[in-house]
């Protein structure tokens, strides 16, 4: 519990759907690691695009702020945006920020 | 000072590759401290974003380094609290005009919502006291008290 997890991220390509797991701490030092992966799958409009959040073990207003980015992106192309399988202390601070509403469909 | 104050510091430089450090020795100095892992929890993304602020903002206008300024993290422990003080040296930013700005992102429409502001809001939200002091520098104190168990919350 006590041991910092490096940051990780693993993209899935499905029919439809383009699924990105994060893994391990999502911090300032790692932001610059999402960004980059996430600035050509938000152009994929064609398909859904899905963060996976089950093995994030951190996040603060940095990865909060990719996320809200994303977002804005995607509604701006009308492209489907969604986070899932958000860990309890994560969705803590989502519930908090007044974020969820914008990220999960339920 | 006050015997019953007990400190610890971490000296190192303001960059973000050693943001991991800083929430590593927060565990350990806060599990010693008796604080429950939730509470700890708190207390990481809180002593983060202020930190984070140091790293971004603190020496950004440095071009004579690559922004290595450096940043002390004091941790204050008292028979009731565990204080966290982020300090930096660079250049001060308006604690005044950043707190109206600190706020969540409910009932906005997906068209007003930014980011920013939610690092102060969130330090305030995870902590019990928040204070910043701004006069050679930047300091950021970030209070949480120690409910001990049997104690009514």
């Amino acid at each position: 519990m006590n041991q910092n997890e490096k940051f990780q991220l693993r993209t899935e390509t499905q029919e439809g759907r383009c699924i990105v797991y994060l893994s391990g701490e999502l911090d300032l030092d790692s932001a610059s690691q999402l960004r980059a992966a996430m600035a050509p799958l938000m152009e994929l409009t064609d398909r859904e695009l899905i963060l996976n959040l089950s093995d994030l073990k951190y996040i603060d207003s940095t990865g909060i702020g990719i996320f809200v980015s994303v977002l804005k992106a995607r509604h701006a192309k009308n492209a489907p945006f969604e986070v899932e399988a958000i860990p309890p202390g994560i969705r803590k601070l989502f519930d908090m920020t007044g974020i969820t509403p914008f990220l999960t469909k339920s | 000072m006050n015997s019953a104050e007990e400190k610890i510091v971490l000296r190192l430089p303001a960059r973000s590759e050693y943001l991991d450090l800083i929430r590593l020795t927060l565990y350990g100095v806060a599990t010693k401290v008796g604080f429950t892992y939730e509470e700890i929890e708190d207390m990481k993304v809180a002593v983060s974003e202020a930190c984070n602020n140091a790293v971004l903002y603190a020496y950004a206008g440095h071009a004579d380094s690559d922004g290595a300024g450096e940043m002390e993290i004091r941790f204050v422990r008292t028979p009731d609290a565990l204080s966290i003080i982020v300090k930096d040296e660079g250049a001060s930013f308006d604690a005044a005009s950043v707190a109206q700005k600190a706020e969540p992102l409910h009932g906005k429409s997906i068209h007003d919502i930014q980011a920013g502001g939610l690092g102060l809001y969130l330090m305030q939200a995870l902590m019990d006291e928040v204070e910043v002091r701004s006069e050679i520098g930047t300091e950021v104190v970030l209070t949480k008290r120690l409910v001990k168990s049997g104690e009514l919350a």
